[in-house]
């Protein structure tokens, strides 16, 4: 008799604890994507998986100086005058994103879009992000001779993959194609392609929320261009509130991939590059 | 064994019980307002988690953070980082009802609740002015408060340019439907 009291007592103080109990405390998306692959749209000139969300525009301007084997005489390079690139770009979903820039450099001005294809989740059901990417510039500045519309175009198309692999690091690799409509020989004995390919690597740490140390690497795959060196560069990146700043020493005098792969004339580990910083802000328009 | 029985009869009938009182929700809204001359914003989310049970008087909220939309991946950004939601995901409120409340009643009524608020992994003790209301479909939950970010030690991080106001007005509104038992 005792005894079953007793259990309907502790049944009875089992039953008042369990609708006194809280609920157990759930993650509300635990498969989404995962978030910050990279920090900006593009490390130094290379493209990242790491698109706008809908409805955000970023404004971006790029340069880079003259090579730091100058020395003092130039300022490290300075002196020698920027390549600039202000572009700016919208996410017109949050898997879209459509650009546009002007370079200073033969007055080019791209067109660009990025079509996000896969995006890597935090459950990993979805282990990398791909990112199309294609970009058309068109030489504006004045030539020698007097080229077409259509001889004045350039290409680039790259397949983005990601993966960030825990919070402090993230790998991209992105082969890639560019095409000129025009190659204009120099020399006599040099070597000219049209299309070349390339295979580009891209790799983030982070240092903590608002730092991280990112590189790229973007070697010519068969046929280059005469003299071409591979892209390479290291980057410093900082984030505030309303910027990403960029600095960085890179060996390309472009921000635009299908000239990294076919402009390239500094070989970064000989060692030779040049300072540049790029300055990304953000503004959201909806 | 006639004992065991009777006593098992009551652990059904309680579980019944207390099942018919419960309502819940996974799909509640919560908005918290920061109002600060051009730099006014809202976030919302749509997943608030409620349990509300009527038979003792508890009720229990929370909300994973990072579904908050501010409408600006940037801001949704620094506000993840200003609440630290990778170490403290969620906010969320256990308290009971402090006032009466008719469950016969199908208007809308007026109730204060008591309780434990937790965000950002402090932790205060506060009152909340809100409103029940039993419908057919389930139970209507409306409060609202200021949320002090001071008291919970939340301070955007000196390198943020983000402005926020340090008393965030918070909205919960929610249909509760009725646990199945």
């Amino acid at each position: 008799m005792i005894k079953t009291a007793t259990t309907t007592l502790l049944f009875s103080l089992f039953i008042f604890s369990f609708s006194q109990a809280q609920m157990e405390r759930t993650r509300a998306n635990p498969d989404g994507p995962v978030d910050e692959t990279f920090l900006t749209k593009n490390i130094g000139g290379l493209g990242t998986v790491q698109l706008l969300g809908k409805g955000d525009l970023n404004s971006m301007i790029q340069h880079n100086f003259g090579d730091v084997r100058g020395g003092i005489d130039t300022f490290f390079g300075v002196d020698e005058g920027a390549n600039v690139r202000i572009a700016f770009g919208y996410g017109l979903t949050d898997d879209i994103n459509i650009g546009i820039g002007r370079t200073s450099e033969e007055d080019n001005i791209d067109f660009g879009v990025d079509y996000r294809i896969l995006h890597q989740t935090k459950s990993d059901r979805i282990p990398v992000s791909v990112v199309l990417k294609g970009n058309m510039g068109i030489t504006t500045g004045e030539k020698t001779y007097d080229p077409s519309l259509t001889e004045r175009l350039n290409y680039l198309g790259s397949l983005m993959l990601a993966r960030k692999f825990n919070d402090n690091f993230s790998f991209q690799i992105s082969p890639m194609v560019s095409h000129f409509n025009t190659v204009v020989k120099r020399e006599a004995n040099e070597e000219l392609y049209n299309t070349v390919f390339g295979l580009g690597f891209t790799g983030r740490f982070k240092l903590n929320e608002r730092k991280s140390i990112s590189f790229e690497y973007l070697p010519v795959i068969g046929d280059r261009i005469s003299d071409t060196k591979n892209h390479a560069a290291i980057v410093y990146e900082l984030e505030t509130g309303g910027h990403v700043f960029q600095m960085f020493f890179m060996s390309g005098r472009w921000f635009t991939e299908q000239h990294l792969l076919t402009r390239t004339q500094t070989d970064f580990f000989e060692p030779n590059f040049r300072f540049g910083f790029n300055v990304n802000r953000v503004f959201g328009l909806l | 064994m006639k004992k065991l029985f009777l006593a098992s009869l009551l652990l059904v009938l309680s579980v019944s019980f207390v099942s018919a009182q419960s309502f819940k929700t996974e799909e509640g809204k919560a908005t918290f307002y920061s109002k600060v001359p051009l730099h006014s914003f809202e976030g919302n989310s749509e997943k608030l988690v409620g349990l509300v049970n009527l038979e003792d008087g508890t009720i229990d909220f929370y909300i994973d953070l990072e579904t908050l939309d501010t409408g600006n991946g940037k801001r949704d950004k620094d506000m993840k980082l200003t609440l630290e939601t990778k170490k403290y995901p969620f906010a969320e409120f256990f308290g009971k009802l402090d006032s009466d409340f008719d469950p016969e009643s199908s208007s809308v009524q007026d109730v204060s609740v008591k309780g434990t608020f937790k965000i950002h992994g402090e932790e205060q003790e506060i009152e909340v002015e809100g409103t029940l209301q039993l419908t057919d479909e389930g139970l209507h939950v409306t409060a609202g408060w200021i949320l002090s970010l001071l008291d919970y030690d939340i301070e955007p991080p000196k390198i943020l340019f983000i402005k926020v106001d340090k008393d965030q007005e918070i909205k919960i509104d929610a249909l509760l439907k009725p646990v199945e038992g």
